[in-house]
């Protein structure tokens, strides 16, 4: 059967079918971005921390907005060669466009990129900073995990001398990291007691694991088999114990409903305590010698003493100094203090005065010292440009971010007011795009620094779990990113799959074109609004 | 609609005035949010600063629509649907506007101050 309405329209409406369809899934369209972009004015208006004005890198956001409106041009061109019967200029601006959409794609993947590595971190009395960890090394060489992977200067150090196990709930990549830790500290963590359990009915209790067998998931996943079973026989026991005791009571109160008798029907216990199983629900090792064993600061409960895991593991052992390791630090930023702060009614400048950062670091106090410098000289460059009102103050003044961030750039200028080597323009524009490039400007522009573990409030890395900034910048640029994507894959389907089409019925090739056309130009005028309201606002 | 090769031919010149105009309006935008004599309202960013920014991007987006969307010669029926989904946006956004508009709502907590 032949479809009606592809290339020609309908006579109602004046459309065929795809237009309509088209049409239908953008109006979705905009009220799927459009309620996003209204989820992050309730977030912007309720946020509870300093809002992070025009944080994200504009050159690259910059370059992607032209990309996209320079593929917008193409694939209307593209399209309208279509309509002149000119195959080969069709390929030359739909292959554009795709091009376009692959250097979108590869900038927002490196600003990506650079978001997952960037620390942030948020001490107790609301200081923030912002750098890169540095990684464990023993001498001069990286420690790696059982993965192989290198590990951040960001973990809890236990001294441990027993680990428990919750046999249920134990993670086994955990497991089998513990393993390697104690095999590269030459150490060894045994079974602490034989686990005895009786295992069948009526029977007496059997060993299933002797005391100084060597942690493994094959024993762990043995006592938890033995576990498992028994829990399955004791609650089929229990629930067929019950189910006698409601036949019982129903035989003598025949006349009751179940809710007037509920409370008299109990399990007699005595009775059924000898058929039990032994659950074993827990099961504990030794550590022979105490070993240093470094945890995750997500999956552990740190305390002296006894800490736990997030799968329910209890580390005993001391807890030791657990810094997080800096290598590089590249922003200080008061803003939450001073709004803390204001809130208790004490100046910025005193709770800046007051701040661990600045009573612990000479780094941070100089730094300091010259940002002040530096917001004078603003302060004077704004009164001499602008002036004052008819009450005599300045008409314009610093913002708050100027006040109290001193963000890497500001780094940056006080290393080269200090007489640090500046970048070749090439390094500085590269930083635009990757951050700032430590390596070139060295230690004395972005020190190495330690926050003891108590100072950190909260961690992360610049990701949807560092604030809702970045959890709607990242809601909208990754759901904006695969439409990029999708819209690339339809349009690379015409490039090289619709010269076929082309031959047989080109006008209904011009009108898929048309249809994919839209679709990208819709993605550029959502683009034309995540610009200015995430970059630039 | 331009839908024979010559009219195409002739909107070719528009589609690239346009894409000039988006261009500009781009730069526009960038220029003033980081130019400080270029700035409007105070100094930084401020209501003023988003007034101008999204009236930029309300126009650039309306050129897509009209001219690379062929809104300015669609049929009715596209009107209809488009507009539908634009009511809705405006709801929802409306309901943001209706919580600022609450007197219980607190705006001084929720300026983050």
């Amino acid at each position: 059967m032949e479809i009606p309405y592809v290339v020609t329209p309908r006579k109602d409406t004046g459309l065929f079918n795809a237009k309509i369809a088209i049409w239908l899934f953008l109006a979705s369209e905009v009220m799927l971005f459009g309620g996003f972009f209204s989820a992050y004015v309730f977030l912007r208006l309720g946020a509870d921390y300093p809002w992070p004005e025009r944080t994200l890198p504009v050159l690259p956001g910059l370059i992607n907005t032209f990309v996209l409106i320079g593929s917008s041009v193409t694939v209307v061109f593209a399209w309208a060669s279509l309509k002149m019967r000119q195959w080969r200029k069709f390929q030359i601006f739909m292959g554009i466009t795709v091009f376009c959409a692959l250097i979108f794609m590869v900038l927002k993947g490196v600003e990506y990129n650079v978001k997952f590595h960037h620390q942030a971190v948020r001490l107790k009395d609301y200081t923030i900073m912002e750098g890169h960890l540095g990684v464990e090394k023993e001498g001069e060489t990286p420690v790696l995990d059982h993965h192989g992977k290198q590990i951040e200067e960001n973990l809890i150090y236990v001294e441990t001398s027993k680990l428990t196990y919750n046999t249920v709930r134990f993670h086994k990549p955990w497991v089998e990291e513990l393993l390697t830790q104690a095999e590269h500290e030459k150490s060894k963590i045994i079974l602490a007691a034989d686990v005895t359990a009786i295992t069948k009915e009526k029977e007496p209790a059997e060993v299933i694991a002797k005391a100084g067998e060597p942690l493994s998931i094959e024993l762990l996943n043995k006592i938890q088999k033995a576990h498992l079973a028994a829990r399955a026989h004791n609650g089929a026991d229990r629930t067929a114990a019950l189910e006698q005791e409601w036949v019982k009571a129903h035989a003598a109160f025949p006349d009751k409903r179940d809710w007037q008798i509920a409370s008299g029907v109990n399990i007699d216990m005595k009775a059924l305590t000898p058929k039990l199983l032994d659950e074993i629900s827990t099961v504990a090792f030794s550590v022979e010698p105490a070993t240093r064993f470094d945890f995750h600061p997500r999956d552990i409960k740190q305390a002296d003493g006894q800490s736990r895991l997030r799968d329910d593991t209890v580390v005993d052992g001391k807890l030791l100094d657990s810094p997080m390791g800096f290598h590089h630090i590249d922003a200080i930023d008061f803003q939450y203090l001073v709004m803390k702060a204001a809130a208790k009614g004490i100046s910025p400048e005193v709770a800046i005065e007051n701040s661990w950062l600045i009573k612990n670091s000479p780094f941070a106090r100089e730094a300091w010292e010259w940002h002040q410098g530096e917001i004078v000289k603003l302060k004077a460059d704004l009164l001499k440009r602008y002036g004052v009102d008819k009450e005599g103050n300045p008409k314009r003044f610093p913002t708050h971010k100027e006040l109290y961030r001193i963000g890497w750039k500001d780094f940056a200028k006080k290393a080269e007011d200090g007489g640090h080597a500046k970048l070749s323009s090439a390094d500085s524009f590269k930083e635009e795009f990757l951050g700032p490039n430590y390596d070139a400007r060295g230690d004395e522009t972005f020190p190495e620094f330690s926050i003891p573990r108590e100072q950190v409030a909260f961690a992360a890395k610049f990701t949807p779990a560092w604030n809702t900034y970045y959890a709607i910048y990242f809601t909208i640029t990754g759901l904006h990113g695969l439409h990029v994507i999708g819209g690339a894959l339809v349009l690379s389907y015409y490039l090289f799959f619709g010269r076929k089409m082309y031959l047989t019925n080109p006008e209904w090739l011009a009108n898929r074109v048309e249809i994919g056309g839209l679709f990208w130009h819709f993605v550029d005028l959502v683009w034309i609004f995540v610009f200015p309201i995430l970059y630039l606002m | 609609m331009a839908d024979t090769p010559e009219a195409i031919k002739k909107s070719i010149r528009t589609y690239l005035f346009v894409g000039g105009i988006l261009f500009l309006g781009t730069i526009t935008t960038v220029l003033v949010a980081t130019v400080p004599w270029l700035d409007v309202g105070a100094h930084g960013f401020d209501k003023w600063d988003c007034v101008l920014g999204l009236t930029i991007a309300t126009i650039k987006a309306g050129l897509v629509a009209f001219v690379f969307m062929h809104l300015n010669h669609e049929k009715k029926a596209v009107y209809w649907l488009f507009a539908s989904g634009l009511c809705m946006v405006c709801s929802l956004a409306g309901l943001t506007a209706l919580a600022l508009g609450d007197p219980i709502f607190d705006s001084l907590f929720y300026s983050g101050h």
